[in-house]
């Protein structure tokens, strides 16, 4: 159990009254790390890590040739350096993201999240790339390591803004052309969609060797609605309306939102895809713990 | 199917207030938008219908509700032939047994017809008797059994009571609605005239009453009656005594009758009368000679005829000596005391005398024997006469004070202590005298004095009534006669003399009256009769009483008050002919002669056409008059109301207890 501060856990609230989305990040990942014990499979370096058996196929250049000298037997030297990964952040902008009942929006938390996560990976000299999208791609930062890569990926963050309705298939279609390289995709969402088709959609992402995460974003007031009376709900995607009534909202929606996340819980897992549901009334160490887990498995 | 009162039913358009609440108010919603309808499909408005369709149950009951408190209120009812068709009906069988069914066998035929009617029970009906006087008494509870109708009609004794059909019509329509059950009733009666009620309406019957009139007197019946008897109560001087009789007659041809006096059995004078026809006529008695005491006095007349019953009157009658009352005067004035002493005396039947005495010579007198005390123009007492005279009134005594000029020095009245504040002289304020311009005439002092109109006021004392009730001003607002009560005693305040200077009262024609009045009133001897008519109330205690056993002896030895009734009754009926005796707890015997009501001796019968709109009264137009079965084949209207109000009841609590799970859930909600 690693200690906590209470720097740990800023009030998502707290953070949308900060305007820069670095200055957010900053706050957020430098008062995680700074409550984790010192680990030496944390940080950068180009140090040694290991020698590993030569396989065919293997570059030959990095053959330890002084081994090879001693011992007749062909060993890769390993550095630390080498085991960067590239983190894509995917972010969801349909217009539900937009959804409040207190002072942060699912698409405000969605940003603190992904900025934090970019920052993170840039302290670890990881390759830092996001994807905005709803029905499309919005915007596209491809990871990199480059000077400056922090900042583009926050500003493109930071200009994401709420377009119409969620389409996972179209958008993710795109993401294979651009996940090239095997890494962490994080797909931050609301995921108001049927759970085997975002399964059935990201899923392909994980053939080729990525570590997927799936955040689900939701309002408390989509978790547990409280109504007072009989209220007409109208869709913020297709602007559909609908009367509801508060003892229907209490038992029969919550019944079913609840059985909706353990679906999609239940079928990421079965996919090997890590599910983390975050209510935008709680801090982000929970995603932030997260991402460590998968950033440590890949080391 | 009706209603009697169909306007009622324009409540129902209260209707709409439900409506109004549950379709226009109650959902009336503002939209909130939300992130996504995903787990509200098409189904999820299911959940609102379903609210609704609840909300609609609640509307139906609510709607109900209000019409049937229209309904309720509409009085709806079916026609129905009922009970009546298929044979079943209560039979009462009413027999009149008061004083006049003492006449020659009217009671006998009255009974054989009623004996006769029991007959028409059918197997599976039940019958009811009833006796009928001045009220009505429930002889048999509704029965099945013949044999135990027959018995109760055998056991009818003769009463004294004066018949009324009143009664009888408001007994049966409380038969009726009990019984819920065509009535069949059987009426024997001498069919009086006198028994109907002042109004025709009291003898309205129940719309499912058949009423079959038994008459058992001819149309004319001669009697002859003692009609009424005048003596006094009591007797202080026989030979001043006056007895007076009227004998009267009803469908009687003139004829002579012997009226003779009788005391406690012995006859003691004879008269013979020619009493015209259907007339009356009256006989006197001068002396009564009797001892001491109570005496059962009688005035028959002979020879007798059928209901001899009322060939003879009691009056009962009381020997005694009259009560001194002491007349307190300042020496060397005798004026009011020879005016007041001759109006006191004139008047035998109130039974005072007076003891008159100088007021110097009162200091240690003894007043417990006097009926009460007149204090005349008494302008200083001996120590003591007044303290004297106070404990006295406290304990009962009563006191006349009369106010003159000698008693203007004093500061306050003696006894009553109101303020004496002068002399008022008519003359000195521009009139030669003064009248009496407001006068209690129901006050026993002034009951028969006429105000003492016409009287002149030349002088009075003035008088602050202070705590005294005023009786009597004069035209100058000055009270003239006032009371007071102290004690357990009263005091009447005189403001002027009887001695014809300061007023010329002593020569007017209202002063006997005032004075014997007064003194009745002073003396206690102005209540209780003691010769009532029977169904009258005797008064048993007065306030001074409370508490106090009194028995009463009916004139066959019976004890009728229980210890309880003895001791808290404040009245008592009598209902029987002949002497009641009254025992007061202070030994005083009381003796009260109770006679039939003589209307009970008219026997003037009532007109068939009477008879006729009596028994129509039961049925409706179209149902064919003559016996009681006429009442099985008609239809009646039977009321729903009841069963409308049932209903109302139930719906009002399911839609409580409805609304309250409804309003419930939202409260959790909230």
């Amino acid at each position: 159990m690693q200690p906590r501060t209470p720097t740990r856990f800023i009030d998502p609230a707290l953070l949308a009254g900060i305007s820069h989305l670095d200055l957010v990040a900053k706050t957020v990942v430098d008062g995680f790390v700074a409550g984790l014990h010192r680990s030496p499979d944390f940080g950068f370096s180009q140090e040694f890590a290991e020698y590993r058996a030569y396989t065919p196929g293997d570059d030959l250049r990095h053959v330890d040739w002084n081994v090879f000298a001693r011992t007749e037997r062909a060993y890769l030297k390993r550095y630390r350096g080498e085991t960067n990964s590239q983190l894509t952040l995917m972010i969801d902008t349909s217009a539900s993201m937009g959804y409040t009942s207190h002072a942060t929006t699912k698409l405000d938390y969605g940003r603190y999240l992904a900025v934090s996560l970019a920052y993170l990976a840039n302290q670890q000299r990881d390759a830092a790339g996001v994807i905005i999208f709803d029905d499309d791609v919005r915007n596209y930062v491809q990871p990199s390591t480059r000077q400056g890569q922090f900042m583009r990926v926050a500003h493109a963050i930071e200009h994401a803004q709420t377009g119409t309705h969620t389409n996972f298939a179209k958008p993710f279609i795109h993401f294979q052309a651009f996940l090239r390289r095997r890494g962490i995709v994080v797909v931050i969402s609301d995921f108001y969609e049927r759970p085997e088709i975002v399964i059935k959609t990201v899923e392909p992402l994980r053939y080729r060797g990525n570590d997927l995460i799936l955040f689900h974003v939701l309002d408390p007031q989509e978790i547990r609605p409280t109504l007072k009376e009989p209220s007409l709900l109208v869709d913020m995607e297709t602007e559909d309306a609908i009367e509801v009534s508060p003892e229907y909202a209490k038992e029969e929606y919550g019944a079913k939102i609840d059985a909706h996340i353990a679906a999609l819980r239940t079928k990421a897992n079965a996919a090997g895809i890590d599910y983390q549901l975050l209510p935008t009334d709680r801090p982000l160490d929970d995603a932030m713990r997260e991402y460590f887990l998968i950033r440590k498995g890949r080391m | 199917m009706g209603f009697l009162a169909p306007w009622f039913l324009a409540g129902a358009v209260a209707i709409g207030l439900p409506f109004w609440i549950h379709l226009l108010r109650q959902y009336r919603s503002t939209p909130h938008p939300f992130s996504s309808l995903m787990f509200f499909e098409r189904r999820t408005q299911s959940s609102i219908k379903h609210r609704r369709l609840r909300y609609l149950l609640l509307l139906s009951l609510r709607v109900a509700l209000l019409l049937l408190i229209a309904l309720a209120f509409a009085n709806p009812f079916v026609s129905r032939i009922g009970a009546a068709a298929g044979g079943r009906k209560l039979l009462v069988i009413a027999v009149d047994n008061s004083f006049s069914m003492r006449y020659d066998d009217h009671l006998a035929r009255a009974k054989q017809a009623a004996m006769n009617a029991v007959s028409r029970l059918n197997p599976g009906e039940r019958g009811q008797v009833l006796a009928i006087g001045s009220r009505v008494h429930f002889l048999t509870q509704p029965v099945q059994e013949a044999d135990q109708l027959k018995a109760a009609i055998q056991g009818i004794q003769p009463t004294d009571e004066q018949s009324s059909y009143g009664e009888l019509a408001r007994a049966l329509r409380t038969i009726a609605q009990t019984a819920r059950t065509p009535l069949e009733v059987h009426f024997a009666s001498d069919a009086q005239k006198s028994s109907l009620p002042p109004a025709f309406a009291d003898l309205r019957l129940g719309s499912d009453t058949g009423l079959v009139f038994h008459s058992v007197a001819d149309s004319k019946e001669p009697n002859w009656m003692v009609e009424s008897v005048t003596a006094p109560a009591k007797i202080y001087d026989p030979k001043k005594v006056r007895v007076q009789a009227v004998v009267a007659g009803s469908n009687t041809p003139a004829t002579k009758r012997t009226v003779s006096l009788a005391l406690d059995g012995k006859v003691l004078e004879s008269k013979s009368v020619d009493v015209p026809a259907n007339g009356r006529a009256s006989v006197e008695f001068v002396s009564l000679d009797s001892p001491h005491g109570f005496h059962k006095g009688e005035i028959r007349i002979e020879p007798g005829d059928s209901l001899h019953e009322d060939d003879r009157f009691d009056f009962a009658i009381e020997r005694t000596d009259p009560h001194p009352v002491l007349f307190l005067h300042p020496a060397g004035q005798d004026r009011d005391e020879l005016y007041y002493r001759s109006a006191l005396e004139s008047v035998a039947e109130a039974g005072f005398t007076l003891e008159p005495l100088a007021v110097e010579q009162a200091a240690n007198q003894s007043l417990s024997k006097y009926a009460f005390v007149v204090l005349s123009d008494v302008g200083s007492m001996p120590a003591g006469l007044e303290n004297i005279l106070r404990v006295y009134v406290a304990g009962g005594g009563s006191l006349l004070v009369a106010l003159g000029p000698l008693a203007a020095a004093l500061p306050r009245v003696p006894v009553s202590n109101e303020a004496i504040q002068g002399s008022s002289y008519a003359s000195l304020s521009g009139a030669r005298f003064e009248t009496v311009t407001a006068a209690d005439a129901e006050h026993p002092a002034l009951r028969r004095a006429n105000k003492l109109d016409g009287v002149k006021f030349y002088q009075v004392i003035k008088v602050d009534p202070g705590q005294s009730r005023v009786v009597a001003r004069l035209s100058n607002q000055e009270p003239l006669l006032l009371e007071k009560q102290v004690g357990e005693g009263r005091v009447i305040v005189f403001t002027s003399t009887f001695d014809n200077v300061s007023n010329d009262l002593p020569l007017h024609a209202s002063f006997v009256p005032f004075v014997e009045e007064t003194a009745r009133y002073l003396g206690g001897q102005q209540d209780r009769s003691t010769n009532v008519a029977v169904d009258s109330y005797i008064e048993l205690r007065s306030a001074k009483e409370q508490g106090a056993a009194i028995d009463v002896i009916e004139p066959d030895g019976t004890h009728p008050l229980s210890l309880t009734d003895a001791t808290t009754a404040q009245t008592f009926q009598v209902t029987r002919e002949g002497f009641y005796e009254i025992r007061r707890s202070n030994g005083r015997q009381e003796m009260v002669a109770v006679h039939a009501d003589r209307r009970e001796s008219d026997l003037t019968p009532i007109p068939q056409e009477t008879l006729d709109l009596w028994k129509n009264t039961g049925r409706g137009p179209d149902t064919p008059s003559g016996d009681g079965s006429a009442a099985e084949t008609q239809a009646r209207p039977w009321s729903l109301w009841r069963y409308a109000l049932l209903l109302v009841l139930i719906t009002a609590i399911i839609e409580s207890v409805l609304a309250s799970r409804y309003l419930s859930v939202e409260k959790e909600v909230a």
